[in-house]
């Protein structure tokens, strides 16, 4: 217990603002998923840090652990399929150029 | 005593064993393609274009990968390294460290064959991966555990073979893609002038060596640990036994292997998708039921 | 202090700092590959830090997902990108900021494609190492003086050829949005901190949980929340079947998104001539693919009573 609970949550908010900024950043789309998984895992975190700070008991969060992590998957897998149907149109996964929305 | 004494006493016992097995491999399998080939210890040409950071990082991380997985491997009654809750689940993961390394140095070479064993070895991952664990799924459900001394204590009655053929046979076939080994040999093929074995020299040349044996020697021991009763058994001591049945195992797949064709990428996947997985599935339906009817450990 | 407090501080720091330095790594390096990489140590990273916060089920969870999905997204990366190995833009390290030319130092660089860079930035015939130096000066100015961000597109030696030239060079990892997105970074994870720092204290509590975390888990997945696990796996089938479907090549001779398929060079099949109507004599196809197919579907349509 020498390390407390808000060392474990400021590393979390470091990894969140991390991931914020490749989200933003990046123009390939490939680089915004994996700026997603990072935020993700931010999250999952703070729940576990707080799983064992607050309510170690409780293991409910450990289960909302693996339901986050196998829902990044599955969205990881669908966007990566989204994407390979638009390089087939575009030729590039640049998300700069899928305009075709805009006002 | 202390944890840097085991930790130092298990990792000059796995290189000793790692030569073995290296050593009766080439025996067994007598000028086959694969990671059983001879690697050229006497210094290829220095790769011109080889990464700096990630090419010599492979084979380090295939080392790691191979010492904290022999950790969980049970030689006797007392006799293993970490006895941990989760042995099994913790024997997967790290030797996926040994693929990361593979990748890592395929990359890092920078020749396009290496780069195209790259691609081969993350398939073959994805082959063996979910079909492993089917195999292993049947025996940690009839021995309630996940820890390898505790399925080694169920298997005092009776072994995990004789109730679960299907899953032992599951476990020979994906364990032989986990090692590279026949049928399974396509990141390590000569089409491809040896994949990352083509281009290495040197001292990561034998840590490849000494790696990709050690691989086979883990695969092997789980085998043994989880369908032949470990290092159980009536007149030899513990560790004897655990030997014995590792390199009886570590045979029968070798011998069973060369009988097959090798395979190319796309009929492993075929085979392990269409095939192995749904095997698992009816596998772990099977021990669910043996289970179910009392049959197996209490 | 005991040796357990200091060795659990060590751990930590060494976790915390993998985890952080990862995904730092992970955003500003040039090269694809190293950026899965870094993203794999960071999620090690974090996995330590499970096995610190007594989740190791989770931490071991952690890296056998991620090992195989990161390894997975390189692949995708190689695939769809024109410089997956960052050796591009490791010629014009005036291009990247210093923590980008650290995290990217010791790449390979592509000599190919030096000799049009400095043609399209300088605009002019001048030589090489005059065009880095002026980049790298206009860079390092730009990046002092524009603090708040306001106008990206200020400089138009580095800048302008974002929009011009963005069809054959793959600048994904320099963007001109890059210094908003790190300052709403910063303010956001300053945010956060404050938040963590200054909030009044969490009810903690210092019982160490069972070590037995598997058999509790299980025994929730199974009990109480066994919706949510057959749902999640009802889920991954779903994403499974979807991504297998749009990812499939469509074979429908009618298909119009089939002409956008990469690498397709050939005709498409053509589709069988209605027999009624007999083909216009105008229409002579020019191609031998066609030729071919209305040779052989001719016969058969001159046979039928017109």
């Amino acid at each position: 217990m020498t390390i407390p609970l808000g060392a474990y949550l400021l590393v979390g908010a470091t990894l969140f603002a991390i991931g914020v900024y490749t989200i933003v950043a990046q123009r390939s789309a490939v680089m915004v998923l994996m700026g997603i998984e990072v935020v993700l895992n931010a999250t999952g975190l703070n729940l576990i840090a707080f799983w064992r700070f607050v309510r170690p008991d409780d293991y409910s969060a450990q289960i909302f652990l693996i339901l986050i992590v196998t829902i990044g998957a599955v969205e990881m897998a669908v966007g990566l399929g989204i994407m390979m149907l638009l390089y087939r149109q575009r030729r590039t996964v640049q998300v700069d150029s899928y305009t075709a929305l805009r006002g | 005593m202390g944890v840097a004494v085991k930790a130092a006493l298990l990792a000059v016992a796995m290189l000793m064993l790692a030569w073995l097995t290296a050593w009766l491999e080439r025996r067994l399998v007598r000028g086959e393609p694969g990671p059983a080939l001879a690697v050229a210890l006497d210094g290829s040409p220095l790769l011109p274009n080889r990464d700096r950071w990630l090419y010599p990082a492979g084979p380090i991380v295939a080392l790691v990968g191979f010492l904290l997985g022999a950790v969980v491997i049970p030689f006797g009654p007392g006799l293993i390294g970490q006895d941990l809750d989760i042995g099994v689940f913790y024997f997967i993961v790290v030797l996926d460290f040994v693929v990361l390394g593979i990748a890592l140095s395929g990359w890092g070479a920078n020749t396009p064959d290496s780069v195209e064993a790259f691609y081969r070895i993350v398939a073959q991952l994805v082959a063996y991966v979910v079909p492993l664990g089917m195999a292993l799924v049947g025996a940690i459900m009839m021995a309630k555990s996940l820890s390898t001394t505790r399925i080694v204590a169920a298997q005092s009655g009776l072994w995990f073979i004789v109730l679960q053929p299907l899953g032992f046979a599951l476990y020979l076939v994906s364990g032989l893609m986990q090692c590279y080994r026949a049928p399974f040999l396509e990141p390590f093929a000569t089409g491809i002038g040896g994949g990352i074995l083509g281009v290495a020299g040197g001292w990561p040349a034998l840590l490849w060596r000494i790696a990709l044996s050690g691989l086979l020697f883990l695969v092997a021991a789980m085998g043994a640990v989880l369908f032949l009763g470990g290092w159980l058994g009536p007149w030899l001591p513990g560790p004897v036994w655990m030997l014995v049945k590792t390199y009886a195992l570590m045979a029968l797949m070798l011998g069973l292997g060369r009988l097959a064709q090798p395979l190319s990428v796309a009929q492993m996947l075929a085979l392990s998708w269409k095939v192995l997985i749904p095997v698992g599935l009816v596998n772990v339906l099977l021990v669910g039921l043996l289970i179910l009817f009392g049959i197996g450990p209490a | 202090m005991t040796a357990f407090d200091i060795a659990q501080i060590v751990a930590f720091t060494l976790c915390a700092f993998i985890a952080v330095a990862g995904a730092l790594g992970m955003a500003t390096t040039m090269s694809m590959f190293r950026s899965g990489i870094f993203l794999m140590a960071s999620f090690l990273g974090v996995a330590g830090l499970f096995i610190l916060l007594a989740a190791d089920l989770m931490g071991l969870l952690q890296i056998m997902m991620y090992i195989g999905g990161m390894l997975v997204m390189i692949l995708f990366m190689v695939l769809f990108m024109h410089d997956p190995g960052g050796a591009m833009m490791a010629a014009m390290p005036g291009m990247m900021a210093p923590v980008e030319r650290f995290f990217s130092g010791g790449l390979q660089q592509g000599e190919g494609r030096n000799g049009d860079h400095a043609d399209m930035h300088a605009g002019n015939g001048e030589a090489k190492e005059a065009d880095r130096e002026n980049r790298q000066n206009g860079a390092n100015g730009e990046h002092h003086a524009q603090h708040d961000g306001m106008q990206h597109g200020g400089s138009d030696m580095s800048m302008n050829m974002e929009g011009t030239h963005m069809d054959d060079m793959d600048m994904s990892m320099v963007t001109p949005v890059r210094r908003i997105a790190a300052w709403l970074a910063v303010a956001i994870g300053v945010g956060l901190g404050a938040l963590v720092l200054l909030r009044p204290s969490w009810p903690t509590v210092t019982r160490h949980p069972d070590p037995r975390s598997a058999e509790a888990v299980g025994m929730l997945l199974m009990g109480k929340y066994m919706i949510a696990f057959e749902g999640a796996g009802f889920l991954i089938l779903l994403g499974i079947v979807g991504a297998v479907l749009m990812a499939r090549v469509e074979r429908h001779p009618d298909n119009g998104g089939r002409d956008a398929r990469v690498g397709r060079t050939d005709a498409p099949p053509q589709i069988a001539p209605d027999p009624v109507i007999p083909p216009s004599p105008d229409e002579r196809p020019n191609e031998e693919h066609a030729s071919e197919h209305h040779a052989v579907a001719h016969p058969p349509s001159h046979r039928r009573p017109a």
